[in-house]
């Protein structure tokens, strides 16, 4: 590994780089968080953890739960997508072709936040009222 | 130093796996590569196959019990081992990204997959025992 700075990638300005950094580091957190209450006994929800429709359900009644959840939602996505963007551009794409791929992970970024919003919500709604 | 004869173009994408005759560098980015686009392949699955909550507690309870079989587990444990490295490669890029730690980088990969193997192998136990 030779000792350099580290280089700026073309095509990557610095905010998609910043968010990519800094969503990096908060999914680390959250996703400590979200696999050590998920999977483990550390946090008591119910007797079945999340692995029955219920205790997921109850899991989601502390408003804590759905905050985080939607939180590390949009960072993974946009951390992912942000990644993905990254890779394709060492293919070198055409003006054109990185506004068709712009465009494309935008919208398929939005959509998926969307749908986890969605079925974050579509959860809650089966708690007893 | 001679220019390796395997770097990798836009029409020779594939080379990007190619470790030959580069630095210990070329492991650390092919590793992040290669679990970047599983995780990302593992989140929107993930995403999709949660749409069972949405349908109702037969649908979701049904699904895990399919996930029970060693095939899922052995599959849930790569996204695992995944994550650990390319978590904490991130946190090596990042650091040097801001021009810390850079003259021990390679000393930081070698730690990073040590943790990344007893990672595995702790997970690995507890996933299959449990």
């Amino acid at each position: 590994m030779i000792a350099t700075k580290s280089v700026p990638k073309s095509g990557e300005g610095m905010w998609l780089w910043l968010i990519k950094i800094v969503s990096g580091a908060l999914i680390i957190l959250l996703l400590g968080l979200h696999f050590f209450v998920n999977h483990t006994g550390l946090v008591s929800i119910t007797e079945n953890g999340l692995l029955t429709h219920e205790g997921v359900v109850q899991y989601y009644a502390n408003p804590i739960v759905p905050t985080i959840e939607i939180l590390f939602l949009i960072f993974v996505i946009s951390h992912s997508l942000i990644g993905l963007r990254s890779i394709l551009l060492d293919l070198k794409p055409s003006r054109a072709a990185l506004n068709v791929i712009n465009w494309v992970f935008t919208l398929v970024g939005v959509v998926a936040i969307a749908y986890g919003i969605w079925l974050v919500f579509k959860i809650l709604s089966f708690l007893p009222a | 130093m001679s220019t390796p004869t395997n770097q990798p173009s836009p029409k020779n994408w594939y080379k990007w796996f190619d470790p030959r005759g580069r630095d210990l560098g070329t492991w650390a980015f092919i590793l992040n590569r290669l679990t970047a686009l599983g995780l990302t392949f593992y989140l929107f699955l993930h995403l999709i196959v949660l749409g069972q909550l949405a349908i109702g507690p037969d649908a979701y309870d049904q699904f895990v019990e399919l996930l029970h079989s060693p095939v899922f587990i052995f599959g849930e444990l790569l996204v695992v081992i995944a994550g650990i490295y390319h978590g904490l490669n991130g946190l090596r890029v990042g650091l040097t990204s801001f021009g810390i730690a850079i003259p021990y980088q390679k000393q930081i990969f070698i730690g990073l997959l040590i943790l990344t193997i007893i990672g595995s192998i702790y997970f690995g136990i507890t996933m299959f025992t449990a």
